[in-house]
């Protein structure tokens, strides 16, 4: 099955193509599974636990390889680079949003927010990185630590955090799994808004309907399969 | 059992590299403490006479300072004791074309060996007994012949026999034949004394010294040696607080890896009391962790420490004979008790270092899993407290220091040594807090997000990097604090041989050159040298050593006013001109700064010195800076000490050229001395290479010293090595997000390797600043306490920048590892996994 995802003729960002993840022990994670992601699309991932949601963005996180079939990320095949262009690949192109927020818990929320600029060597990595706490209406929690934040807050520092190099794909796990309702409605919001003033193709994993419902694209995913695709 | 395995053992195994390099630290610490007490005793182990143990046991030596009349033998003899009395001569002599050995001249006759077939009976005056070791050293065999050379007469003796199993070097020959060629007629260095079956030792001395001048001395052999190991106490003492630094450093480290092992586990731990596990069990599962390193290390350290102590044996040696004793080193001996004391120090030590995190763990309740921001928190809220702890141990550090030496040793110096390394791991978090906050801008700046991070995370990890940096400061200042006593010591040195050395040329009898030994020279060799044209001044010299209040010392005298002119004596106190010029005519003495220290002698003061048979009231003019040896020295104008006795040999010249002579000419009458005094068995030395000499015997005698801070160091950058991968491991997920984030390998490489140089950097100034304070405690206390001299404070600056700088590139170094293993982590499998 190859559904056809993109009728506005947006720009692909992720293609994913027949990809096969097998690991060790003869686990077949992914079963053949081809998908496209497009610019400015929240694309979300659905199924239970072990269905392959979290095998299928790392490969769309370019932290991962298919054993077989092959996966596009902005463009370059991945299977292709070497490591420094992977992580050139995940420096400039790809935003991460995990479900436990992952902050380095020693830096402050603006520190956090301006990493990977300081990993890229970028200029002016500072005033970026406030401008995108402001973005995500945090300006004032610039200097707090992890620690001094609500959940809601980290994840929207780890929003900020992961569009702060306008990425062309966001690959959120679970963002909203470890958020009350409000905090997570904000979270999904925040999410929405990458992909419509970004461009970003979103790929979004998640088990909540709540953040389903802001996806443009539903995947329903089943033992490394596409069950359903639904716009 | 069960649970010790699967919890202690099995990790262990799985994280070798972390254990052994633990384990390494262990057996460091435990191979230093073990080397430096086995080469220790092996070193100062053999001061009986080995010839007086062949001949049968002792009972009394009779000795006196200049030495012992030999007709007292026969007023001895006449006593009612079951007792035979035996003449002793023990002399440094030279062998011709073969160095120079011991002579031990006995009575042949009286102690049978003449029966024994060891000498021969009609020829006792030409027969010699050789010691083992000696007759392997110059080949010699029963029946060749052996040259001896004395002051001024040269003898050959037949060898009669070997003495075997000897390790000491000697030649024993009849005690008339070492009179002639000794020239001593009349004179002998002890009489020994051999009780027979029943006979009281008490009422035996007591009669022994109705007999002989109140001013000699009736001493048991053993009295003799200890005063020996008494004088060498302090400098064992020394390198022994040295040594158990190491273990202190290694102390330090298992501290961090039992708390790394409590962490680590804290999940399991969480389980293990769910389950019913009682908290003692957990207490004594990571104590039996520590006790298992510790006594895997000490085995390890044991083996090591016999290597080390082999290794490190002729340099303890070569100083015990420079600057104490003669004594030559025995075998290194591993006895069954060392090895208990080592394995008791080594897990005590593994074990006492592991309470607070086993106790930690033990804590942990059933429903929590311990989780290390815990820890790190209640580090960080304890950190006011800890600078006042720290105040107050510093203050006491400085209270201890005001006092004087417990019997003899500067037992307070060495405790507030261990105020200042306390006060230091107290303050060491708040340092690291905020050495760090000051660098927060610097670090992005120059390092970027490596920067950022690393100086961050060291914060995080506050408890475990204080820790490391609190082992690794106090390596460091050791190497500063041993360094700057030992840099501030040669200044001294150098600035002492300076005005001492003044002479052009210096001539002593051929010999052992040891301390204490002061072979005599032929009452000829002045008046040959006056006559040579050219030479200025001569000095003449007369040293020997002499019993002082139960303790050894040098009895020298020279011609005063040619040192008063020549030299430029510095005192304590008073005109250096004025006290020399008030010697001559008068019994007057001046005394070095060791011997007034130990005997708490005072400008002014009158000394009672047993000179021969009489007892002669010297007044002490003043007290010299002095830095030869710690017996120290009483010194008089040559006048008066041949009032006493006349008979005393000269022993060395100082030749002053006529003024206005040059390099060439002392050249040419260095030469001119070498052709007069050919026949004689002399030393002469121009003043440069005496000087360097001198110098070369210091550096030797700190080797052992700076081997020790290698070691300690060693044991320190391992500690770093552990603690880094340690700090890797914990925050394997940190580190994949980072890669995430869009971190090349390099680039996470590079972070750690920011922390080994912060480490090293805040291990450097916090080193820095101990081992400064540590410096004064070695040069104002423990030394002038345990040798009595004062040490002008030259901080060698260039070279202490020098090793620091080594150091810190160490440091680094032991980032090495960890930094590439941080690279190579999977970012997706450790992110999820965590």
């Amino acid at each position: 099955m190859f559904p056809q995802q993109n009728p506005q003729e947006k720009p692909i960002r992720v293609a994913v193509r027949r990809a096969v993840k097998t690991y060790e022990g003869g686990v077949e994670a992914l079963r053949g599974v081809t998908l496209d992601f497009a610019a400015g699309t929240v694309t979300a991932l659905v199924g239970r636990s072990g269905c392959g949601k979290t095998t299928l963005l790392n490969l769309c996180g370019a932290m991962d390889f298919p054993t077989s079939g092959e996966v596009l990320v902005a463009g370059r095949r991945t299977s292709e680079l070497g490591d420094r262009e992977l992580t050139a690949l995940r420096r400039e192109e790809i935003g991460f949003v995990f479900q436990f927020f992952q902050l380095l818990p020693s830096l402050t929320a603006l520190e956090n927010v301006e990493l990977p600029l300081l990993l890229s060597g970028a200029r002016k990595s500072e005033a970026i990185a406030r401008e995108r706490l402001r973005w995500v209406e945090l300006e004032g929690k610039a200097e707090a630590l992890p620690f001094q934040l609500s959940g809601g807050q980290m994840q929207r520092v780890a929003i900020a955090r992961a569009l702060v190099h306008d990425p062309k794909i966001l690959v959120a796990d679970e963002p909203t799994g470890n958020l009350d309702t409000a905090s997570g409605d904000a979270v999904l919001k925040l999410i929405r808004r990458a992909a419509d003033e970004f461009g970003a193709a979103v790929v979004m994993a998640t088990h909540s309907a709540e953040a389903a419902a802001i996806a443009d694209i539903r995947v329903r995913m089943r033992d490394g399969q596409i069950e359903s695709v639904e716009r | 059992m069960k649970l010790f395995r699967q919890l202690i053992l099995r990790p262990f195994r799985g994280d070798l590299t972390r254990s052994l390099l633990t384990l390494i630290s262990i057996a460091l610490g435990v191979a230093v403490v073990i080397a430096i007490e086995l080469a220790g005793d092996a070193a100062t182990g053999s001061f009986e006479s080995s010839l007086t143990t062949l001949l049968g046991k002792v009972d009394y030596e009779v000795t006196a300072n200049g030495g012992v009349d030999e007709t007292y033998i026969a007023a001895l003899a006449a006593l009612p004791l079951n007792a035979r009395f035996a003449p002793a001569i023990e002399q440094p002599v030279v062998i011709v074309g073969g160095g120079s050995t011991t002579v031990y001249g006995i009575d042949v006759i009286a102690a049978g060996m003449n029966e024994t077939g060891e000498f021969s009976t009609d020829k006792l005056e030409t027969s010699a007994v050789l010691s083992s070791d000696l007759a392997a050293r110059l080949e010699a065999k029963k029946g060749d012949s052996i040259t001896l050379r004395g002051p001024h007469r040269t003898q050959t003796f037949a060898v009669q026999s070997i003495a075997e199993g000897q390790d000491t070097g000697w030649v024993g020959i009849d005690i008339a034949a070492a009179q002639d060629l000794l020239d001593m007629h009349g004179k002998l260095d002890r009489i020994e004394v051999f009780l027979g079956t029943g006979e009281d030792p008490g009422r035996a001395g007591e009669a022994i010294k109705k007999i002989v001048p109140r001013t000699y001395d009736v001493e048991t052999p053993g009295a003799r040696s200890e005063q020996n190991r008494r004088m060498l106490r302090a400098f064992r003492w020394n390198l022994r607080i040295l040594s158990y630094i190491s273990l202190l450093v290694g102390a330090f480290l298992i501290y961090n890896t039992i708390a790394v092992s409590v962490v680590r586990r804290r999940t399991e731990i969480g389980i293990l009391r769910a389950i019913g596990t009682s908290s003692r069990g957990v207490l004594l599962m990571f104590l039996g962790e520590a006790s298992m390193l510790g006594v895997l290390g000490s085995v390890l350290g044991i083996g090591l420490g016999r290597l080390l102590a082999a290794a490190i044996l002729g340099m303890i040696s070569d100083t015990v004979n420079a600057l104490f004793t003669t004594s030559a080193p025995g075998a290194v001996e591993l006895s069954a008790g060392t090895v208990v004391i080592a394995i008791c120090t080594g897990t005590g030590v593994a074990f006492f270092s592991a309470l607070i995190p086993a106790r930690e763990a033990a804590r942990v309740a059933p429903a929590e899993a311990m989780r290390r921001e815990s820890r790190e928190h209640e580090t960080r809220l304890r950190v006011g407290r800890d600078l006042t702890l720290a105040v107050a141990a510093a203050l006491a550090a400085v209270v201890l220091c005001q006092f004087g030496p417990i019997g003899g040793r500067p037992v307070l110096g060495y405790v507030a040594t261990l105020c200042a390394v306390v006060a230091t791991a107290l303050v060491s978090p708040a340092f690291v807090t905020g050495v760090i906050g000051a660098l927060r801008g610097t670090l992005k700046k120059v390092a970027g997000a490596a920067g950022l991070i690393a100086g961050r995370s060291l914060v995080t990890s506050l408890a475990r990097t204080s820790i490391v940096v609190t082992a690794l400061a106090t390596a460091i200042s050791m190497m500063v604090a041993v360094g700057i006593m030992v840099g501030s010591f040669r200044e001294t040195v150098q600035v002492w041989l300076e005005s001492q050395l003044r002479a052009d040329i210096y001539l002593r009898a051929a010999g052992p050159a040891s301390a204490g030994i002061y072979p005599p020279m032929d009452a000829a060799v002045p008046g040959i040298i006056r006559a040579t044209p050219g030479v200025g001044d001569v000095d003449v010299f007369h040293a020997f050593q002499f019993h002082y209040k139960g303790t050894q010392a040098t009895f020298g005298a020279g011609i005063m006013d040619i040192v008063r002119r020549r030299r430029s004596m510095r005192f304590l106190s008073g005109d250096s001109n004025e006290i020399l010029a008030s010697l001559p005519g008068q019994d007057r003495a001046i005394v070095s700064e060791p011997f007034a220290n130990k005997h708490h002698v005072r400008a002014g003061q009158i000394l009672r010195i047993p000179l021969g048979a009489r007892e002669v009231a010297l007044t002490v003019a003043g007290i010299y800076y002095d830095y030869a040896n710690d017996k120290g020295f009483v010194l008089t104008d040559r006048g008066t000490l041949l009032r006493y006795l006349p008979d005393q040999p000269v022993t060395n010249i100082a030749v002053y050229l006529r003024p206005g002579a040059g390099a060439r000419e002392a050249e040419q009458v260095r030469r001119d001395l070498e052709t007069r005094l050919a026949e004689f068995p002399l030393n002469i030395a121009p003043n440069e290479v005496l000087r360097r000499g001198a110098i070369q015997v210091f550096d030797r005698t700190f080797a052992v010293t700076y081997a020790l801070e290698g070691v300690a160091i060693i044991v320190a950058t391992l500690g770093a090595a552990n603690a880094l991968l340690a700090l890797v491991l914990d925050r394997r997920r940190e580190i994949g997000l980072i890669r995430y984030l869009g971190a090349a390998k390099g680039q996470v490489r590079n972070m750690i390797l920011t922390e080994a140089a912060l480490l090293g950097l805040l291990a450097g100034l916090l080193g820095l600043a101990l081992g400064t304070a540590l410096s004064l405690v070695l040069i104002y206390v423990v030394n002038k306490q345990s040798f009595g001299w004062t040490i002008q404070f030259h901080p060698p600056a260039l070279l202490l920048g020098g090793a620091l700088l080594l150091v810190w590139a160490f440091t680094v170094l032991a980032g090495v590892y960890p930094a590439r293993f941080a690279a190579k982590l999977e970012p997706a499998e450790v992110v999820h996994t965590e």
